[in-house]
């Protein structure tokens, strides 16, 4: 990719300004040949990855390197846009929001700090990847398990700080982080909670703060750069017990998250319930091609061929309990009567106990793996998805609400449908996964009109994203609409306040720092393709 | 020794479940549960740019993610290793006999397929020569 250099930055200043990143971090790790461009853009770009260029990417490898680079990023006024494992696959990989940013790769800082079996926390590095924590687990045989995303290559806090949902009781990633470290916008360094006192041991432990606790303020958040948090994880449990039933309709979504949400709000059940749709079970048998040979969306009456003919349902609830033998017996006599109130069809059981095989693709067991991501195989190509992402009330009216528009809006595009539920609380992530063949310039176009026409109609309806793609941050965050955009009006002082050179990942979200407010919402923003 | 130990146990275990693989059926995976999960060797300390480093060991730690047993990587090549006729064990990169080097630099540095393109990051120049060599076995 050719050089696009940040706004009102010559040459000479960006030359200037590597140079002086060679001087902290080593040259080898300033980054900036076409190659290195390419490398760090969108590998799932829906549309032309020079929307959303890097002009390079600089690795610092400890905390002091980050505090010089944001420095010297002041004084060259060349933006930064860190990165923790660079693997956000969906929402823009690493590529920055603002063109010619200059994206800050903290995968160099790949340390564990601590691993704490007693308490079952850890304290890692931002270039920590799933795959490493889960050796070292392994290695040292502790009694910890891990919470992943569906594709575990990334980073354990990038995927907490940009909000990833996993599929255990510890699901709701953000959550997880206990006491952060931060390098502010101008090179500053600040921990929160009880790390706020010089070695206080109690920093990963207590989620508050003495006063305002600032910790998720750096999540999804261009205030600062995340150098080291703690992490809680689950305590290995002792046995675990899978209930799977294929759930026939599709309607029936809704007594589905009527049965499971008060069970996972109570406490009985304490995992993030994943609800795939069929289709979530087919991109792993094969291509589209074997299945339905044309480019418009599978029709109804193959849909129900399919389903007949591979034995699925239209979804399928694959709900995990874990703990001690006798307290999982119990609660499984629990949900499968109250399951069996609307489907007479006993459920898969899948027993485990400690030392049994688990297999390598075991998102529920905690397992890193990057096999789901075999999906961008579906259609073959460069195979690339984009997930339409709402969250909405764990009732069956606005689940079923929220599934009937968006599957309107994708069957007007003549999409196929493919939809995911997680139920984590009082709350379900609806997933709308958007599948596409990136070398091909009018499914991509037809992608991001869809995905123009969703958040409209969504918003309209009274339900926002809870994540999204870098070419949608701006029109999302225009939805968040009360009180004349209250909430980005207070991101933006904050932002201006602490990083008055808007020099950390302008644009961020739809956060725009004073300094380059003029590129908000400009034509690399929103569906124009 | 810890760690020759632990290359030397992951080697058995790649050798062992490809041979006892079941073929595919003609579009899925194969049948049966997914292997199970297969440790990464520890990463070699030291500076990363520096050349000589240990090419199965950087392969296993920096590629591992997607190339090792039941790996995205090796799933997706097993699928066309065998339409073009072979045999499912060469859907690991490890065992594949026809790449050259300048093959498997241009694959990571520009990308292929499903498979984007790795920074210097994820694997340095000096990483990529060791790795290159130990993956080209056709020269």
């Amino acid at each position: 990719m050719k050089l696009h250099l940040p706004p009102r930055v010559s040459p000479k200043q960006f030359d200037a300004m590597l140079q002086a990143a060679a001087g902290v971090v080593g040259k080898d790790w300033v980054m900036a040949t076409d190659a290195d461009r390419d490398a760090y853009s969108d590998i799932y770009a829906p549309g032309n990855p020079e929307e959303w260029p890097a002009s390079a990417a600089i690795a610092p490898g400890s905390v002091e390197e980050v505090r010089a680079i944001v420095r010297l990023a002041n004084q060259y006024k060349t933006p930064l846009w860190p990165v923790a494992r660079g693997k956000n696959l969906g929402y823009g990989t690493a590529a920055p929001r603002l063109p010619g940013s200059i994206v800050l790769d903290l995968g160099r800082m790949n340390r564990i700090l601590e691993l704490d079996p007693k308490l079952a926390y850890c304290v890692v590095e931002p270039g920590v990847g799933f795959f490493d924590l889960y050796d070292a687990i392994q290695r040292e045989k502790l009694p910890l398990w891990l919470s992943v995303p569906g594709n575990a290559w990334g980073s354990v806090l990038g995927n907490a700080l940009e909000h990833g949902i996993g599929y255990t009781p510890y699901g709701l990633h953000a959550r997880n982080l206990c006491g952060i470290e931060a390098v502010l916008p101008d090179g500053d360094l600040m921990r929160t909670g009880m790390g706020a006192m010089k070695d206080n041991p109690a920093w990963h432990l207590f989620p508050m703060s003495y006063g305002p606790t600032f910790d998720l303020a750096f999540s999804q958040s261009n205030l600062g750069v995340v150098t080291k948090a703690g992490v809680w994880l689950q305590p290995a449990p002792e046995s675990s017990l899978e209930l799977v039933w294929d759930i026939p309709n599709e309607d029936d979504i809704g007594w589905v998250v009527d049965t499971i949400a008060p069970l996972k709000i109570s406490g009985l059940v304490d995992q993030n319930v994943f609800i795939p749709s069929w289709l979530g079970k087919m991109v792993l048998k094969g291509q589209r091609k074997d299945f339905w040979d044309k480019p418009s969306a599978i029709p109804e009456w193959r849909v129900q061929e399919l389903l007949k003919e591979h034995k699925l349902g239209y979804w399928q609830v694959a709900l995990r309990l874990y703990g001690e033998e006798g307290v999982v017996k119990a609660k499984a006599e629990v949900v499968k009567a109250a399951m069996k109130r609307n489907i007479d069809v006993a459920p898969a059981e899948h027993w485990w106990h400690t030392g049994d095989y688990i297999h390598g693709v075991e998102t529920t067991m905690g397992i890193p793996s990057a096999v789901p991501l075999q999906m961008s195989d579906w259609v073959g190509g460069r195979g690339a998805h984009m997930g339409f992402s709402p969250v909405v009330p764990a009732t069956g009216r606005h689940v079923l609400d929220q599934k009937q528009r968006s599957r309107r809006i994708i069957a007007e595009f003549d999409v196929d449908f493919y939809a995911s539920f997680t139920i984590g609380g009082r709350f379900a992530n609806n997933v709308n996964m958007l599948m596409y063949d990136r070398d091909n310039a009018e499914e991509v176009a037809r992608m991001r009109r869809l995905f123009d026409a969703l958040i409209k109609e969504t918003a309209k309806a009274g339900y926002a994203e809870y994540r999204t793609h870098l070419g949608w941050m701006d029109p999302v965050m225009d939805t968040f609409d009360f009180n004349d955009n209250a909430l980005r009006r207070f991101g933006e002082k904050v932002k201006n306040a602490l990083d008055p050179n808007g020099i950390i990942a302008p644009g961020k979200q739809g956060i725009w720092p004073a300094a380059y407010a003029d590129a908000r919402a400009k034509a690399n923003a929103g569906g124009k393709a | 020794m810890k760690r020759v130990s632990l290359i030397l146990a992951a080697s058995v275990a790649v050798t062992a479940t490809a041979v006892l693989a079941a073929p595919p059926g003609p579009m899925g995976p194969p049948p049966g549960p997914p292997p199970p999960y297969q440790l990464r060797p520890v990463e070699p300390a030291g500076d990363r740019t520096k050349p000589g480093g240990d090419g199965r060991t950087l392969f296993e730690v920096h590629c591992g993610y997607c190339h090792l047993n039941g790996g995205m990587g090796t799933n997706l090549l097993t699928k066309q290793r065998l339409m073009v006729g072979e045999t499912p064990d060469k859907g690991l990169l490890a065992n594949r006999t026809d790449l050259t080097a300048d093959y498997v630099k241009a694959v990571v540095r520009m990308g292929k397929g499903a498979m984007p393109a790795q920074t210097r990051v994820d694997l340095t120049d000096a990483e990529l020569d060791a790795v290159s060599k130990y993956l080209g076995k056709a020269g």
